[in-house]
């Protein structure tokens, strides 16, 4: 009970702690997600027929229900244990317990894109399955139950796998359990037997009660739904115990990077060079970047190496590759100097200069990332055609160079004191990185389907394509370098990233 | 008769303002070349925005600027060439290392070679030879502090700004950063160091200035300031 009360304690100092616009927009962007779920939960079930029938709906919801599992595992597992809702800096004034701890994580794991897509797809799914003769309140109880149940148990994963990174040889070993879990998800893809073990998967039975809610069959609708609750119940309480546990570990592997020996290299050769082996260090010195990247490069690689994607549908990789690498750490880019800022700032050097670094070691990322997820996904892709490629390879750089354009932009007009140590840090609020990563996952997948398309016609036309895209965001990029270059704006930037 | 040294620090109305908030509401100030200068007073007084006017980091609302003869406001890079900035809070890049950051700071500031031996005597001075490859988000605060006295002191700039430099800092790193002080004013360099420790500054400066409410209330010999009396007619000042 204690921990429900701090917890609402902590909401209100943070609450408290909006100003200006933020106040305005904070209540109606959470109304917002509000009305879209409620919709997503509602609207489906009064549409005709689509093309898309709700037989093939039916047949999608067990995937849909058990996706959003394996992304609220993922998110917590690749944060160490979920969002922070208070910063650790900020908290260790306070008497803030595990339990607590695990309860603001549990609460902020919804504000993530790829878990609010997953969510409003299985509401959705349910409800055009139940149609509109059927008990839709019912029926999309059991959906919502199992989110509940599903981020719960997720959370609680997520404690767990960082309680073993903690602990003596823990890296290696979650290392190697991942390794083995992709490769078991690539050999079940590769040998075609995923459709069965999806059949086999306890989401059909949750499939089943939503169908049952639907038509009025209280028993096993009830059972069901009473059974997820209890679920969820319990994953919070074990969440909370497994909490308690990794409090109790130090975090050996960020402990290891902060206290790490660095040989000398020779001095750099130019100023640009210097600039960009400073910045190039705030990203691949810090394990949650580097463990990021990994991530983001890997996994939709091997999902398109396991789904056999072709070569007419690539381009969009590149683009959900770019738009999650900038949430790293590129849409506050300047937090790497944190305290260091304003030392950095009083070094005689040009801004255009420390822009052009930023911006180069930003593209360095989303572009090694997207490299090696294309690399994977080209693997059982086949030979693709003279315009396939240069369409693949001009949508690639076109949204590295977009989403480099939109992060800086936003890392110059809103930058924010955050630190990055601790992987649960993410570089703006949480409710700011779900307007982020949907107006980014918009973006670029719009530009990616673009390029998907243009591959069909001649090689010529991705490049007639990809120049107003590039001019677009290379205006984009001097706009921003103007603004970074004026002392008023860079103070601004550079005083509260420092703070 | 000689006329009277060009101040290296020549302030005369500065005023800074974030927003509706007025961090220095008209400070006039000015250092000689050789001197050092005490900047004091309450929390929020003014006195890390006026350092940070000064390094080139905030540009001044209004006001005349001039750094070792540069305006601050036109001539920003020349400035930032002239002085050593030690800033009040962190001042380290965290995934770097000291001499890291010492490699940066040589190559923008064009140092002629040989500008290893220096960082390696000022490293070893303030005890952070042993640590010099080490990445600085493991130091402690006194580590930090210490390392950036040693950043700001590195080139032998005309103008050296401390913002509280002894923050947190043991006696032995004491001891090191006002030999730094005073090797810059033998130096003919001008120091102005902000600090809340009031004993400390009476022992690197010469002259004191105490700000409140983003003014400047009083200018006096930093000598004036000492011991018992001192110590009473500083606390008349703060209120």
């Amino acid at each position: 009970m204690r921990s429900w009360t701090d917890l609402g304690s902590l909401l209100a100092f943070r609450a408290a702690g909006l100003r200006g616009r933020a106040r305005r927009v904070v209540p109606g962007a959470l109304a917002l997600l509000a009305c879209l779920t409620v919709a997503a939960a509602v609207v489906p079930a009064h549409l005709p027929e689509q093309s898309l029938g709700r037989a093939d709906a039916r047949a999608a919801l067990p995937s849909l229900l058990l996706s959003l599992l394996v992304v609220a595992v993922l998110s917590a597992a690749a944060s160490g244990g979920g969002r922070e809702l208070l910063p650790h800096e900020q908290g260790v004034a306070f008497p803030v317990g595990a339990t607590t701890d695990h309860l603001g994580a549990l609460l902020l794991a919804p504000l993530n894109i790829a878990w609010l897509l997953q969510a409003w797809a299985a509401l959705a799914a349910t409800s055009y399955v139940a149609g509109p003769g059927g008990h839709l309140l019912a029926a999309v109880a059991v959906p919502t139950a199992w989110l509940l149940a599903a981020t719960a148990c997720a959370q609680a994963v997520g404690w767990a796998v960082e309680w073993v990174r903690r602990g003596p040889r823990g890296v290696l070993a979650v290392r190697l359990a991942g390794l083995l879990a992709a490769a078991g998800a690539v050999a079940l893809l590769v040998t075609g037997t995923l459709a069965d073990v999806l059949r086999a998967a306890p989401t059909e039975a949750v499939a089943r009660a939503a169908d049952a809610g639907a038509h009025g069959r209280w028993g096993p609708w009830a059972l069901t739904t009473a059974t997820l609750l209890a679920l969820a119940v319990a994953a919070v309480a074990v969440g909370a115990r497994l909490a308690g546990r990794v409090a109790r570990r130090p975090a050996r592997e960020e402990l290891r990077a902060e206290t790490a020996v660095r040989p000398a290299r020779p001095d750099p050769a130019s100023d640009l060079l210097a600039l960009l082996r400073t910045d190039r260090a705030g990203i691949w010195r810090s394990v949650p970047m580097r463990r990021g990247a990994f991530v983001l490069a890997v996994l939709p690689g091997l999902v398109a190496l396991g789904g056999s994607f072709g070569w007419d549908s690539l381009g969009v990789l590149p683009a959900l590759v770019a738009s999650g690498g900038a949430l790293l750490f590129g849409v506050n880019a300047w937090c790497l100097d944190g305290r260091g800022a304003l030392w950095r700032e009083s070094l005689p050097v040009s801004p255009a200069l420390t822009f052009v670094s930023r911006a180069v070691v930003l593209g360095e990322v989303l572009l090694g990332s997207s490299v090696l997820t294309l690399v994977l996904a080209s693997l059982r892709a086949g030979v693709p055609t003279a315009s396939q490629a240069v369409a693949v390879l001009c949508a690639m750089v076109v949204v590295v160079v977009q989403v480099v354009a939109t992060a800086l932009t936003w890392s110059v007009r809103h930058p924010s004191a955050v630190h990055l140590r601790s992987a649960r840090a993410t570089p703006a609020p949480p409710l700011v990185m779900v307007g982020y990563s949907a107006r980014l996952a918009v973006a670029t997948t719009f530009t990616g389907l673009t390029f998907d398309l243009a591959g069909g016609l001649s090689w010529v036309w991705p490049l007639l394509l990809a120049a107003p895209y590039l001019l677009w965001s290379g205006l984009k990029l001097r706009r921003t370098a103007r603004a970074w270059a004026a002392p008023v704006t860079r103070a601004r930037v550079v005083v509260t990233v420092a703070s | 008769m000689s006329a009277a040294p060009c101040p290296a620090v020549d302030v005369s109305g500065l005023r800074v303002r974030f927003g509706s908030v007025e961090a220095v509401a008209g400070i006039d100030l000015r250092v000689a070349p050789g001197t050092a200068t005490a900047l004091l007073g309450r929390n929020g007084a003014g006195k890390s925005t006026t350092m940070r006017v000064l390094a080139g980091v905030v540009p001044p609302t209004e006001g005349r600027v001039l750094v070792a003869g540069h305006d601050v406001r036109t001539e920003t890079l020349a400035v930032r060439h002239e002085t050593g900035y030690c800033p009040d809070v962190g001042g380290l890049v965290p995934r770097a290392t000291p001499w890291e950051h010492l490699q940066l700071s040589a190559r923008l500031r064009r140092m002629p070679a040989g500008w290893q031996d220096r960082a390696r005597e000022l490293l070893d001075r303030f005890e952070l030879g042993g640590a010099r490859n080490r990445v600085t988000a493991g130091f402690s605060h006194g580590m930090g502090r210490r390392m950036s006295v040693v950043l700001a002191a590195f080139h032998r700039p005309p103008v050296l700004l401390l913002d509280e430099p002894f923050d947190g800092v043991d006696p032995l790193g004491v001891e090191a950063t006002l030999e730094v002080v005073a090797d810059a004013r033998a130096a003919g360099a001008a120091v102005l160091v902000s600090t809340h420790l009031r004993e400390l500054a009476v022992e690197a400066c010469q002259q004191a200035v105490v700000l409140r409410g983003g003014a400047a209330v009083a200018r006096t010999s930093a000598a004036d300031l000492a011991g018992e009396d001192g110590a009473g007619a500083y606390r008349a000042l703060l209120d």
